[in-house]
């Protein structure tokens, strides 16, 4: 019997569980168009059942080894991440799909750098925060260098361009830095100094610009621009309550894009009802409260701050997404986290969720 | 104790509040799922469905079309069809400028068309593509190819007007083609299945519907080469007199398979829009005409039949005018005392107006009806007319003398040949077709048409009888001498007949229909055959126009058919092709007519099956030997059935 105070027990099954229905709506979504496609409906969920088989082991590791680790781990992980990322130009190593580079090649993997550069700055930001901890109402270093570092990085995957992740990524090094106590005035006065830049990148990425459009009126071209996030409304409301059952959902058919990937919800929304939403959106609530509890029991502010940092990095992304695919929210190209079809993001999450466990044990054996 | 561990107290409710703020997000998340899911629910379902379910046409292979020799006459080819889907086109110049040059379509019409705000377009369809602009057309995002059944006529004109055409989307719309629709599109099950979002269709469901079944084939009573010999002569003479039009049409008398039907103005089925609506009827089938002198065959039939008249008795032709109430009749030369023979051999108008009063109208009226006039013949193809034929209560005072000699009815050709090879028949009426056999794709046969002997129309000795005196035509001093063939007595019956003039309501001036009817040879009959040609200039008569394409299309397909004249034995030799040798009926029928339908059919061609399923519809025995296809027969063709053994058939 599992009892609330079992905090990593309530952590490792929510997740793991998450990672279930994940590798279930990865097959239902996908065997249509892998069999069309490959002549394998197995294709997709092949490839990622493998994946959160090796999510599993990067959760064991990451759970056994020390998370003071990450303290010397800093800035030579700040340095291999923004290395990858910079890889993505180089050609025979970057990969393009879908007008943007945001893969690696490395040897027979391919994998999106700016998913570990999330880890890299979280590793950073942890580090910096708890280590200036006396000093952290002042400009510099209390607040300076805990903006520009992760800056560089953000930037860097900006111009991939994956305005999605960059944003939830600086979303996480805000609320980091607003947890650790940084003046808050700077934090305003960073945001409005942000905010001729936000516009102009908005400007620049001109994708981003009809995306912006289609939030405020999907329904004005449901043919045209507005055609995903119509597609990914008929989809939830198709489903109903109980939903069409599984493997039932049509709005998979080529009608909704990326259906596996980051339009899952939608599909879960069709054929698993608003039930099957609200269990879901229930895991991650059990995972926000595991990881704040985790943040509270830790013996050090660095394993505060990184158990925060990792939770909030999870937690954010499960929002946002879910918040775009219901047109919450302008479409932004993230992964619903343990859900969607995706390698990279898949272990880099379950990672975190190692570490998180470890930092857990250290304060129980202490 | 250690440093930073001080400002724990705001520590906690600033984790707190990023918590709090977390847990509204997730709330709100939750209330939109419930507005998208149970509150809008109902409306976005209804939505959903909607764009799911397309009734599905599934085009199925059209089915081939064949002679009766296995020949392609009508055939199905894939080709390319392109289309657009306009959402999902980035630019409209570049993509159109590309496709331009390759589709053949202006870039202007292009570009309009791609910046449609539609799902699909169709940009040309049934184009003939090369690999390489294949290849282009396929890289080009939002432009995709499907493949399409186009129809093809290998022989172009050949056959046209009875073979008819499909339109665009493969139905049939002519002929044949539409004729046997359903079967030539198989099973082009209409049912209601998923569509994805590009419009494909998805009927992963039940896979046992993924593969429409293909369209039959069907095999015509046609044989391409007489086709192009009924074709060729009529032309030859509708080009020669400067006519609007003409009809041959050839068929088996004993089986009413129609082995040709030639009709001039023609039309290409592969190119139909090139040529006028005009051209595109068979109007062997779909037209009546006013039969005019050949008519009197059939009076002569009655006459006959009835024992009211011997071919010995003689009337008398009033020297070419013949007053009849307010009427006055003509001979186109002046005759006096005729008998049966010579009224039918000179075509005398005046003495069949003779007969005619001494049938009287109600059996004259009971034998046109019972020949098939004014009423269908059945034959398997679109639109045929009914013809005319007044029922004999409304006749005014001359009705019974103008029908007498073809004036004041209307026929169709493949009426009037029917009726005529009846003679032919030994006075058995058959219905004619023109289509043998359909078969599925695997070359199961679907169904096949078997003679079918509508009704008997006169005894066996009235057609002898009139054999003897039709033979008289074609022979010196008839009306049809340029119909006759060295070697072979030819049965037949010219006519000239004025066109009604429907404005006046009289008969137009120099607007003539000559025909030719007869068939080949008299006795013991492989070929009837009638031509017509419309509005002849400069020569009008009947036996003048249309006598000798009746002869060219008789000789020619005697000869191809390797029907030899009567008690000369075919040469002793290997013949290429088709044609087999084969007497024509060396042993003498002493009374062909009343062995008719009773013959031995012509197996040549015919597989085992269709052989042995013939011989138990007819009642006879049939000995098989080898297997394949049947290339000789004992007795002959046209033989009666042995009552003393079985019909001994070899198939290679």
């Amino acid at each position: 019997m599992i009892k609330l105070k079992d905090t990593d027990r309530l952590l490792i099954i929510s997740t793991l569980l998450l990672v279930v229905v994940g590798v279930v709506m990865v097959y239902s979504t996908s065997y249509i168009v892998a069999l069309k496609r490959f002549g394998d409906e197995f294709f997709f969920v092949k490839k990622h059942l493998t994946y959160a088989v090796a999510g599993v082991g990067c959760m064991i590791v990451a759970s056994r080894l020390p998370y003071q680790l990450y303290r010397k781990l800093a800035y030579p992980a700040l340095i291999i991440a923004a290395l990858f990322l910079v890889c993505i130009y180089i050609p025979g190593l970057g990969v393009t799909a879908g007008g943007a580079r945001r893969w690696v090649h490395l040897g027979p993997i391919t994998f999106q750098p700016s998913e570990p550069a999330k880890l890299a700055v979280i590793f950073f930001l942890a580090y910096s925060l708890a280590s200036k901890a006396d000093r952290i109402k002042t400009f510099s270093p209390g607040f300076l260098p805990n903006i520009l570092i992760p800056g560089i990085i953000i930037s860097l995957i900006i111009m991939e361009p994956d305005l999605g992740t960059s944003m939830a990524l600086a979303s996480i090094v805000v609320i980091m830095n607003f947890a650790a106590g940084v003046r808050l005035r700077y934090l305003f006065g960073m945001g409005l100094l942000a905010l001729p830049a936000v516009w102009l990148v908005i400007q620049n990425f001109g994708y981003m610009m009809t995306r912006i459009q289609i939030y405020l009126d999907p329904w004005k071209d449901p043919g045209g621009k507005g055609f995903q996030m119509v597609q990914s409304f008929l989809a939830f409301g198709a489903g109903g309550l109980y939903g069409a059952g599984l493997g039932e959902g049509k709005q998979k058919l080529f009608f909704l894009p990326e259906a596996h990937t980051d339009f899952i919800l939608s599909v879960i929304g069709e054929e698993l009802g608003l039930i099957g939403v609200s269990v879901v959106i229930a895991f991650y609530v059990i995972f926000l409260i595991c990881g704040v509890k985790i943040a509270f029991k830790a013996r050090d502010l660095h394993g505060q701050y990184l158990a925060l940092g990792l939770t909030f990095m999870v937690v954010l992304q499960a929002a946002l997404n879910m918040a775009v695919v219901m047109g919450m929210l302008p479409p932004k190209g993230l992964p619903l986290p343990f859900i969607s079809y995706g390698g990279t993001s898949l272990m880099v999450n379950m990672a975190a969720v190692g570490i998180m466990l470890n930092i857990y044990m250290k304060e129980n054996e202490a | 104790m250690k440093p930073g561990k001080k400002p724990k107290s705001y520590f906690k409710l600033r984790i707190y509040l990023v918590t709090g703020f977390f847990l509204l997000f997730f709330l709100a998340i939750f209330g939109r799922a419930v507005h998208l899911q149970i509150i809008q629910g109902p409306s976005l379902k209804k939505m959903a469905a909607k764009q799911h379910r397309k009734t599905l046409n599934l085009q199925s292979k059209r089915g081939d079309i064949f002679d009766r020799n296995s020949k392609e006459l009508a055939v199905s080819v894939e080709v390319d069809s392109v289309f657009a889907q306009p959402n999902k086109i980035e630019s409209p110049r570049t993509v159109a400028k590309v496709l331009s040059p390759i589709l053949g379509v202006s870039f202007f019409e292009l570009e309009k068309k791609l910046r449609k705000d539609a799902g699909f377009v169709w940009l040309k369809r049934q184009v003939d593509l090369k690999d390489e602009q294949r290849q282009i057309v396929k890289e080009l995002d939002g432009i995709g190819i499907m493949k399409e059944s186009r129809r093809y006529y290998p022989n172009r004109q050949l056959a046209s007007n009875i073979i008819g055409f499909t339109g665009l989307d493969a139905n049939g719309l002519e002929g044949i083609e539409r004729y046997y629709d359903s079967m030539l599109k198989g099973t082009s099950a209409r049912f209601t299945g998923e569509k994805d979002a590009m419009g494909r269709t998805l009927v992963y469901q039940d896979p046992d519907k993924t593969v429409p079944l293909e369209g039959m084939e069907v095999e015509l009573t046609i044989d391409k080469t007489i086709q192009y010999v009924a074709e060729k002569a009529l032309k030859k003479a509708v080009d020669k007199y400067g006519a609007v039009g003409g009809t041959a049409i050839v068929m088996d008398p004993a089986t009413g398979e129609i082995l040709a039907m030639a009709n001039q103005p023609s039309f290409d089925p592969n190119d139909v829009g090139r040529f006028d609506i005009n051209h595109w009827k068979n109007r062997a089938v779909t037209d009546v005409y006013e039969p005019g002198s050949t008519f009197k065959m059939f009076l002569i039939a009655a006459a006959l039949d009835e024992g009211l008249i011997k071919p010995s008795n003689s009337f008398f032709c009033e020297n070419g005018n013949y007053r009849v109430a307010d009427r006055v009749f003509h001979d186109h030369e002046k005759y006096g005392w005729l008998d049966v023979s010579h009224i039918i051999k000179y075509s005398s108008n005046i003495c069949s107006a003779k007969i005619g009063e001494k049938l009287g109208k109600v059996q004259l009226y009971r034998y046109m009806k019972a020949f098939g006039f004014g009423s269908r013949t059945g034959i398997d193809l679109p639109g045929e007319a009914t013809g005319f034929v007044r029922h004999y209560n409304k006749w005014s005072g001359v009705t019974l003398h103008t029908v007498s000699f073809g004036q004041g009815v209307s026929v169709s050709g493949v009426q009037l040949l029917s009726a005529v090879s009846s003679i032919a028949n030994g006075g058995f009426l058959m219905k004619p077709y023109v289509v043998r056999s359909v078969k599925d794709q695997g070359g199961h046969v679907v169904s096949e048409s078997h003679p079918v002997v509508t009704r008997r129309v006169i005894s066996a000795e009235t057609a002898a009888t009139l054999t003897e005196m039709l033979v008289g035509v074609t022979e010196e001093g008839g009306t049809g001498v340029k119909a006759a063939i060295e070697d072979f007595e030819v049965a037949g019956k010219t006519g000239t007949a004025q066109k009604p003039d429907f404005k006046s309501g009289g008969y137009a001036r120099g607007a003539y229909v000559a025909s030719f009817v007869g068939f080949v040879p008299a006795k013991n009959p492989r070929l009837a055959i009638l031509v017509t040609v419309d509005e002849p200039k400069g020569e009008y008569y009947g036996g003048l126009v249309s006598g000798p394409v009746f002869k060219e299309i008789a000789e020619e397909s005697l000869a191809y058919l390797g029907v030899f004249k009567a008690n000369t034995s075919a040469p002793n030799m290997e013949v290429e092709g088709d044609a087999v040798p084969e007497t024509d009926g060396g042993e003498a029928l002493s009374d062909p007519a009343e062995l008719r339908p009773m013959a031995v059919p012509d197996f040549h061609g015919k597989s085992v099956r269709m052989v042995l399923r013939i011989a138990k519809d007819r009642a006879f025995d049939v000995e098989v030997k080898g297997s394949g296809r049947a290339v000789a027969q004992h007795p002959f063709p046209g033989a009666s059935i042995p009552s003393n053994g079985p019909v001994v058939v070899e198939f290679r």
